[in-house]
């Protein structure tokens, strides 16, 4: 069975659109993809959710060549993902970005996906991270009676957590102790009115706490 | 739990507390454009850096530059601090602007998702896919690592394309790399990367197999059909997953390969029709049933 011709025609125009889109940086700016063709200096690694809704650039106000992006279900950093580490190795070793941001968002259908008793297959491994926070923060998360609100801390957790992990690389905390960058910081997309909420991470202290036992100090 | 500890502004917990909207509900598809309009012909995609092959790291580019907006908002004298209030500032100029021009798209966006597009890109800076492709929040599902590449193995692109396909049930994934791709320069050089290596492992595999070919095209050519192989190969991966498989066979699902051209902005299109005698091959080999 064949794609109806309405999906194709979605498909093909956004060629057209790119082309336009091309056209118009051009028209602000001539130079604009010659100098982008001469190598990236990103201040930013963003890792975020693979929801279609929530474009690290357009959320970010920021244009081609501002923001290394990593994005996969939830907003995740699992210690052995060796996709996501590699991301952040390059990002702090090679692009010595300045800050990496965690982005989580309320109404994510993985964390969603994570609350709700059902086999998932090839998705349940990966969601079993976000039960993981819930466990380290079941008291709290018990304690919140309506749902909603429930759910809506779980999000704000996973990004937390998400941060903690990131700043257990040794590529972070060697980078930090060098060059006093980067700093790790952890934020909310709402849909509602497409507004980023600052959990305000506080570097240092997690930094301090993370350190205690996962410390890697360059040799 | 010490929620000082995580220190989260209590203001933003009273604000969690409200009602949202029912997530579950996926109706209201965005309006997508629906004009039926002709693929451009190849464009030049050899745009690398020149001096990709003779830094002293093997990953990037040594001339790095500062990005094309700064050049006129005077960014360079900016703290780093004042660079990252600068990306929540912005944010919340885009959030009013995209509220004015698209007044029903937040209210939309709040009750679900509902994307035709699975975008596997490279999580360089400067192929930013929704921009690029002048789509929309809502229209493109997004995985992006390093390279672009699609390991078997791999749990975080596995478990992303199993959603779209199965969940979401997108009706295209885009495999797509780029010019002047610093994963490939690394897979193309043999400097010791550390955790990066098994990473890159595939990028190496890839170039094995097509060692004579890529020797005899100078370096820059070379990277370029490395980029082009390995969107091939990240394509085979795909196509070789059960849940794709099905969807291809079930409902039209289309895997596509594209090149994003660094310096000119453009995306191309590869042809990589496969023959009868390789669809039926992978069929064999990789279909499963229940």
């Amino acid at each position: 069975m064949a794609s109806d011709s309405s999906d194709m025609e979605h498909y093909f125009s956004i060629f057209k659109n790119n082309k336009e889109w091309a056209l118009s940086k051009r028209k602000a700016d001539p130079a604009f993809f010659e100098k982008l063709a001469s190598g990236q200096a990103p201040n930013y690694l963003y890792i975020g959710c693979a929801d279609s809704r929530v474009p690290a650039n357009e959320i970010m106000g920021l244009e081609a060549g501002e923001v290394f992006v990593h994005r996969n279900i939830a907003n995740l950093v699992p210690n052995v993902d060796l996709n996501v580490m590699s991301v952040i190795n390059y990002a702090v070793r090679h692009l010595h970005v300045k800050h990496i941001i965690v982005c989580g968002h309320y109404n994510c259908g993985g964390v969603k996906a994570a609350l709700t008793p059902a086999d998932l297959g090839l998705l349940n491994p990966w969601l079993r991270n976000i039960r993981d926070v819930y466990r380290l923060h079941e008291k709290e998360l018990d304690q919140i009676a309506d749902a909603d609100a429930r759910y809506n801390r779980l999000i704000e957790l996973n990004v937390v957590e998400s941060c903690r992990n990131v700043i257990k690389t040794a590529a972070v905390q060697q980078s930090y102790e060098a060059n006093g960058f980067p700093i790790v910081h952890g934020w909310v997309f709402d849909l509602r009115d497409g507004l980023l909420r600052d959990l305000q991470v506080d570097f240092k202290t997690v930094l301090a706490d993370v350190k205690k036992i996962y410390s890697l100090p360059k040799e | 739990m010490n929620v000082a500890r995580l220190a989260v502004r209590p203001s933003v917990l009273a604000r969690r507390a409200e009602g949202t909207p029912n997530v579950a509900s996926r109706q209201q598809p965005l309006k997508s454009p629906s004009r039926f309009l002709q693929l451009p012909h190849g464009s030049p995609v050899a745009d690398c850096c020149p001096r990709f092959f003779s830094t002293s790291s093997a990953l990037c580019c040594e001339n790095r530059r500062t990005p094309a907006s700064a050049d006129t908002s005077g960014t360079k004298t900016e703290t780093s601090q004042d660079r990252y209030s600068t990306a929540l500032r912005l944010n919340k100029e885009w959030a009013a602007q995209t509220a004015k021009e698209h007044p029903d798209l937040f209210p939309t966006l709040a009750n679900g998702q509902q994307p035709q597009i699975l975008w596997l890109g490279c999580s360089d800076s400067r192929c930013p896919e929704t921009s690029l492709l002048g789509l929309k929040p809502g229209d493109v599902f997004v995985h992006r690592n390093i390279a672009n590449i699609m390991h078997p193995g791999d749990l975080s692109s596995g478990a992303v394309i199993e959603f779209a396909v199965q969940h979401l049930r997108v009706q295209h994934v885009v495999v797509c790399g780029h010019t002047s791709c610093g994963g490939v320069a690394a897979a193309m050089g043999n400097k010791q990367l550390g955790i990066l290596d098994p990473w890159l492992l595939p990028l190496r595999q890839v170039r094995q197999r097509n060692l004579s070919l890529l020797q005899s095209l100078p370096p820059e050519e070379a990277a370029t059909k490395l980029v082009e192989l390995n969107v091939r190969e990240g394509m085979d991966v795909v196509k070789q997953k059960g849940v794709v498989l099905n969807a291809i066979l079930e409902r039209g699902l289309q895997v596509h390969g594209l090149i994003y051209d660094v310096g000119s902005g453009v995306l191309r299109e590869l042809d990589t029709e496969d023959s009868e005698e390789a669809i039926k091959a992978r069929l064999t080999a990789f279909a499963t049933e229940a």
